[in-house]
This record gives C-alpha cells, structure tokens and sequence, in this order.
C-alpha cells in the first residue's frame, strides 16, 4: 500500500509536469489546470493522492470550457501507468478510484451530446404529432382565404353546371368542362346524356343555386364540402318547383382554380 | 516529452470534433424545441381544435334532437335539455309537458343519423359556431310502418362552461334567397 501511491505519484508528476512544459508555448487558460498539477506534488505524500483525485475531478468538470488537451493527455497516461501499476503491485484501489473519473471525462462530451440529440428528436416527434394531428391538417376555417375560395368556386361550378335551359344544354356542357374533373365530370356526362333528350321534349328548365355551404376539409390542395342546393325546374309553362338537395362534394385545386371532382348526393 | 506532445497533438482534433458535435446536437435541441414551442402555441391549431369539438358537439346534439321514443320520452327530453343552452334550451323546458304528452299519444320512435356536418362559422373567443347537418330522420309509427326523410338543418351553437352546446336549431329553408 505504502508503495503504490508513491509509484503513481512520481509517474503521475512526470505525466503532468510534460503538459505544463508543453503548454508553456501554448495558450494561457492551458496554465491553471497544470499548475493545479503541481501545486498537489508538493502536498505531503499520504494527502496526495486525495488532493489529486479532487483536482482531477476539477479538471473533469472544467473541461467543457475548452481546457482539454492537458487534461485528456495525463489521463491517458495516467491510465496506462495505473495499469502497470496495478499489475506490478496486484492492487487496484487507486486505479478503480480514478479510473470511473478519467472514463467520465471523456464520456461527458459524449453524453452530453447524446442527451441533446435525444431531446432535439423528442422535440421534433412531439412538434410532428401536433402538426399532423387531424384537426391541425384540416384547414376549413383555420385559412380563411383558402375556406372562402373553395366555397365560392365550387358553388359557383354546381351552379353552372346544373342550370340549363331547353335550348341552351351545349352551355352547361361546355361549362362542365371548366369546372368539373374526373369522377364528377364522367358521372355529368353519362347524366346530361340520359337526360338530354327529355329537357329538350318537355322544355325543361332547371336553376340551381348553392344556398349554404360548409367546408367539411381542406387540406392543400384536397377538400371536401357540404352544399345545400336548392333545384327549381320548370316544365314548359307549368309552376315551378323548388326541391332540395344535399350533396357532399370533393375538390382538388388545379391549376387556378379548385375543381369538383365528386358528387354525393345525401 | 515527445510522447506527450505527440499524445496532445493526436487529442487536439479528436476533442475538437467532439465539441463541434456537442454544438451541433445543441443546435439541433434548441430548433427543435423551438419548433416544439411554436406547434404547442400555434393559435390556429387550437381554433382547428375548437372548430372540431363544436362540430362534435353540434352533430351529435342535433342528432340528439332529432331522435325520441315514445316510451321513453323523459329519458330522451332530458338528453334533449342536456345538449342545448339559451334560447332553445328555455323553449325546450317550457314545452316539455305539451310535448310529453304529444308523443306519447303519437306513439312514435323517431330515430337520425347525421349523413354529413361542417362548421360555417366559428367565432373561438365569443364561444360561437354555426354549423350545417345533412340528417336522415327515421319515424317509426305505431303500426310499425317506418319513413325516411332527409332534411338539412342549420344549428346555432354557444359555448358554455368550456362545452360546445346547441342555442339554436332550425330546417335551412327552401327556396329563400341565398346566403353563406
């Protein structure tokens, strides 16, 4: 036991009078801990080893200041000294009490990046699931320039696209095509065919209007609607009839305007 | 000597990488939790998250609404009360017994099932919405013969006590001028 600090302390005076020397052309901040170094060699023998345990644990913490290069050089040495020393002598109690300090220093870089980089990702998946959360997606309301122009255009379209005279059925094809797309526009098509023939016998005339609509979804360039429409259609010279009609309508926005793609009627 | 300035020399960079890359994960932490921060406080977000309550609140107090069996009427009026505030909610207590008694010799079950809802109009400091429901009401008669019929209802909601209730709830007319 007696001999076991006395061989770690000359090595480790070697190991850290090399550094001060060294750091003598280098910077300044470089001097404290190295003078620490020494200022513990000249303690009383016993005290030593205690005093320099501390002072490593010192240097441990101030390390993030930037101060590491002495430092980090004893440790290694220290280590590998301890190491002879521990298998010269066959006891360990000092190496096992350094050993945990000088494994910390160079571990706390290394965790401290690994914590920050666990919180950045935790941040990042709480922040993804807010934002994608349903009612985040869904801007119906939340935009209101977006919420008034899809309202307004497929208002608009149903409008256009179910209002027709006897005469006049090649306009609401032709408005068609402008306003409706896909699934809608191939389900108006085989419709105006069905029913052509009929509008233009019994001189049909249907006019709709759009009366209320809400925003159901809207999410880019994709929503969905409900519309309220209100159907008066007249036969020939006959009263007109009003009759109401629910629908839920789906609209993509392409190119300058948002365009129906599907009608469900409710 | 020349073992310990090789030993520095060999360090030096080695530490530098590791502090670099202590900054950039400490980069990385404070943009995330930056960008935590801004979807957490996000205004919109939670206008988005009372437009959906109201619209939750609404469908289902509109269905509640449209929905009542003759042989348990109290059980379905109260349910009624519940799911309304202000002016409707007086009308619906002042009304009751008239209606209990309505009911009850009618001997009707009437069912809904909202087909469709949006939101029209939220107002999130005010506390109020309006909403539009496509609904299918069933009514079965007494000799078991059930109709259908789809009606749009247009519902006036109030927020009371944090809870989306219905204040007003009528058939959007048909054949009026247009509006919303």
């Amino acid at each position: 036991m007696t001999r076991l600090p006395r061989t770690a302390r000359r090595e480790d005076t070697g190991a850290d009078e090399a550094p001060e020397a060294g750091a003598g052309a280098a910077t300044e901040p470089s001097e404290g801990p190295a003078k620490a170094g020494t200022d513990g060699g000249a303690a009383a023998a016993t005290d030593q080893d205690t005093t320099r345990a501390s002072g490593t644990d010192e240097h441990g913490t101030a390390d993030e200041d930037g101060a590491t290069d002495e430092d980090g050089t004893t440790d290694e040495d220290g280590t590998t000294d301890e190491d002879e020393a521990m298998d010269e002598d066959g006891t360990a109690d000092e190496s096992r009490r350094r050993r945990p300090a000088g494994a910390w220093r160079k571990a706390a870089p290394v965790a401290a990046a690994t914590v920050l980089l666990l919180g950045g990702a935790g941040f990042h998946h709480a922040a993804h699931q807010l934002r994608s959360a349903p009612s985040a997606r869904n801007h119906a309301l939340t935009d209101t320039g977006a919420t008034t122009r899809v309202s307004g255009d497929v208002a608009e379209g149903l409008a256009r696209v179910f209002s027709y005279t006897p005469a006049d059925t090649d306009a609401a094809e032709r408005s068609s095509r402008t306003v409706l797309a896909g699934r809608a526009a191939r389900q108006y098509g085989d419709l105006l065919a069905q029913v052509r023939t009929n509008l233009v016998e019994q001189r049909i005339t249907l006019s709709t209007q759009a009366v209320r609509t809400g925003v159901i979804e809207l999410d880019g360039d994709s929503a969905r609607l409900l519309v309220f429409l209100d159907q008066t259609s007249r036969r020939d010279r006959a009263a007109a009839t009003t009759a109401a009609a629910q629908l839920t309508v789906t609209a993509e926005y392409r190119g300058d305007r948002w365009l129906i793609v599907d009608i469900k009627a409710r | 000597m020349t073992r310990q300035v090789r030993a520095s020399a060999g360090n030096r960079p080695a530490l530098a990488v590791a502090l670099v890359l202590t900054l950039a994960a400490g980069g990385f932490a404070a943009w995330e939790g930056r960008s935590w921060y801004a979807a957490a406080h996000d205004d919109s977000a939670a206008y988005a998250a009372q437009r959906d309550r109201a619209l939750a609140a609404g469908e289902q107090a509109v269905q509640n609404l449209n929905t009542l069996d003759h042989r348990r009427v109290d059980q379905g009026l109260d349910l009624w009360e519940t799911s309304t505030t202000g002016e409707l909610h007086k009308q619906l207590v002042d009304g009751r017994q008239e209606f209990t008694s309505q009911v009850k010799a009618a001997k009707t079950v009437t069912t809904a099932r909202v087909l469709s809802g949006a939101v029209t109009e939220l107002d999130d400091r005010a506390g109020r919405a309006r909403l539009l429901v496509a609904l299918r009401v069933t009514v079965t008669a007494p000799d078991s013969k059930s109709t259908e019929k789809d009606s749009r209802m247009l519902g006036e909601l109030t927020r009371t006590d944090g809870q989306w209730k219905l204040s007003g709830l009528g058939q959007a007319p048909v054949g009026g001028t247009a509006a919303g």
